[in-house]
């Protein structure tokens, strides 16, 4: 292992912006969830704090600071005290393997004659770049199931179990739809490497001699099921509508995080969002090009880094806004419809897809 | 890089809790986590020579011991499902009929 | 350095969290000290210069496997069952035996197996093993991908509630379980 202080520093930033983004999405999303509630039931939503309720997220913040922390007595203290931190590690760690940037050559940074840096370096705006990069977020994405079996399993309360109980359940159930999903990608990629996943994706193809078409995944045909496939699963291993079958408030009260008050409440809440978050930046990478920006050759300089992150940081807002709507606008499924469609339609067609990729890479048309 | 032989003895601390824990409990998942436990020491030691001989046979048994795994622990947790369903008990002690 | 420590930080666990499965009473806590004991297998196998390897074995053992073991424990509601102790004769023949067993081993790898470095970097990425995996290992692929199939029936066959008068695999069969009827019998 060869690395310097210059490294350990770039690092150490390299965390710190990647973070402060995945820290500051829940106050953003706590405020879009609810106003877009609002837009879409033709309601105002929250608009009393601040401008807009733009300080809506804060005051419920407070609110949760100022809230009893309880611990019921049947509980299992020492788990129903970790099961929040389950489940907010692999949402926060999950992140490190996505490349959110154009790689771009560090210039040599003087201040007053001394040289500060000595250019030269090679900056990649990705934390951990393993070359068994989506296995990595396939394996922290399994990971998450515990916080909630955890938290179900340690309130000892009915609907809290019920609610760990199904959750793992639909979780086994749409990882591998989820895996299957992304393997086409992976095919034509070649390469389990996220980074160079986005590096399939850049430039264009041409299409009628006239029409450029960015190179995204989302626009060959071959990945279209997958991609929706894909997309389902990831709303399913958020626990998203229309999958949110571990909280179904109508049954469940709240399901797993029923006995939950406080802090630990606002922790599950966050984990929620940073995985919603975090499950975005995936399916950006995968299908939609991730940094990269359509029509436009992305240089290496610190400016087409700046353009490419930003390009990315929108995409990632689009997708959670399609979140947002789905969850508005679809209502949720029985349960047993739920584990059919995971097992009878989404898993057959993730193998689908993968055989048609697999028949248009032999063909020579990918 | 940490010598071969380190890994070796995790293997061997982690493989004998296995077989300690299969010995004493009565109670069927535990033992079965045990052996799972004694599986992925035997795991451990795979790869610790594979590395050391620079060869992947031993990452490719891995793979296979895993996908045995994963299918011993659908069976095995399948039995456990009935044994409960037909004796109330997972306890291996009371498991001892051939049939019912 | 820095792996030296994290090997013996991460060996500290994987042992201390192994004891909790055997010692503890409650088995839903004994699944969750084996998920964290996976996991640090998992990042020796990331020292072992196999991070494909610790990627799978995170997704296989914690996150497929654990949960299907944690899902049976709080299905079956297990944790609230008092799991009588062994025969004491029994007990101390498990943990001597266990220990016999470990100090012999240890001898014999201290004795046998002390290594030097390996010559070359362990190259175990994902497209060696595929191709190992699809070359010379392609029919033991084949026998598993049969004896996963296998384990999926016989795991349907098992767990069917009502086996005296069952339908056919898979139809919703009436809630009262035909097994309490036979042990009466």
């Amino acid at each position: 292992m060869a690395f310097d202080a210059t490294d350990i520093v770039l690092s150490i930033v390299k965390i710190a912006i990647v973070l402060s983004f995945v820290l500051s999405v829940t106050p953003v999303m706590a405020w879009v969830e609810r106003r877009g509630a609002g837009m879409i039931q033709d309601r105002p939503g929250p608009n009393r704090v601040g401008p807009f309720g733009l300080l809506q997220p804060f005051a419920d913040a407070l609110k949760f600071l100022t809230k009893e922390d309880i611990i019921p007595a049947q509980a299992n203290k020492l788990l129903y005290t970790l099961a929040p931190a389950f489940g907010l590690l692999p949402a926060l760690t999950t992140i490190a393997v996505v490349p959110w940037g154009r790689p771009f050559v560090i210039p040599q940074m003087t201040i007053g004659g001394h040289v500060l840096f000595t250019g030269g370096r090679l900056f990649e705006p990705i934390i951990a770049d393993v070359n068994a990069g989506i296995l990595v977020v396939f394996a922290l994405a399994s990971l998450s199931v515990y916080g909630v079996t955890t938290a179900g399993w340690s309130s000892a309360n009915k609907y809290s179990m019920f609610g760990a109980i199904r959750s793992s359940a639909q979780m086994i159930s749409y990882e591998l739809s989820l895996a299957m999903a992304a393997l086409g990608v992976l095919l034509v990629t070649g390469s389990l490497r996220l980074s160079d996943v986005v590096w399939t994706q850049a430039g264009s193809f041409v299409l009628f001699d006239t029409i450029r078409v960015p190179a995204w995944n989302c626009f060959s045909p071959g990945m279209w099921l997958s991609m929706v496939v894909f997309i389902a699963a990831a709303f399913a291993e958020t626990n998203r509508l229309p999958f949110d079958f571990a909280e179904a408030e109508a049954e469940l009260v709240a399901g797993y995080h029923t006995e939950y008050s406080s802090m630990k409440f606002a922790l599950f809440f966050m984990s929620e969002y940073m995985s919603m978050a975090t499950m975005s930046a995936v399916i950006v990478t995968l299908f939609f090009g991730g940094w990269g920006i359509p029509w436009y050759h992305v240089p290496p300089t610190f400016l087409g880094f700046l353009l490419s992150a930003i390009a990315f940081l929108i995409k990632i807002c689009i997708m959670l806004f399609v979140f947002v709507w789905v969850r508005w606008t679809i209502p949720r499924l029985k349960y047993d419809i739920l584990m059919r469609l995971g097992w009878k339609v989404f898993l057959p067609l993730a193998i689908v897809n993968l055989v048609i990729v697999a028949g248009f890479i032999a063909k020579g048309w990918i | 890089m940490i010598p071969t032989t380190w890994f070796l003895i995790l293997g061997a601390i982690l493989f004998s809790i296995g077989v300690c824990g299969v010995l004493t409990r009565r109670n069927g998942i535990t033992i079965f986590m045990s052996i799972e436990l004694m599986v992925n020491a035997v795991n451990l030691t795979f790869l610790a020579y594979a590395r050391q001989f620079n060869q992947l046979h031993g990452l490719i048994f891995v793979f296979f011991i895993m996908a045995i795994a994963a299918a011993e622990a659908a069976v095995g947790l399948a039995i456990f499902i009935s044994l409960f369903h037909h004796r109330e008990t997972i306890d291996v002690d009371e498991a001892n009929l051939m049939h019912w | 350095m820095f792996e030296y420590l994290v090997f013996f930080v991460f060996a500290a666990m994987a042992i201390i969290f192994a004891l909790v499965v055997i010692l503890h009473r409650n088995p839903v806590v004994g699944a969750l000290s084996l998920v964290v004991s996976f996991f640090s297998l998992a990042v020796m196998y990331v020292l072992l210069e196999a991070p494909f390897l610790a990627a799978l074995q995170v997704i296989v053992y914690a996150g497929a496997i654990m949960v299907l073991f944690l899902f049976v424990i709080m299905l079956l509601n297990l944790q609230h069952r008092h799991e009588p102790s062994t025969r004491p004769v029994q007990q101390f023949l498990g943990y001597t035996g266990a220990a016999a067993f470990l100090i012999t081993i240890v001898y014999y790898i201290g004795k046998y197996a002390v290594y030097t470095m390996p010559a070359g970097p362990f190259h175990a990425d994902a497209r060696s093993i595929g191709l190992a995996l699809f070359q010379a290992y392609v029919f033991p692929f084949e026998m598993v991908s049969i004896l996963l199939l296998a384990a999926i029936v016989g795991a349907l066959l098992l767990s069917g509630r009502a086996i005296g008068h069952r339908t056919g695999i898979g139809t919703e069969t009436t809630e009262e379980p035909a097994g309490k009827a036979e042990v009466s019998r």
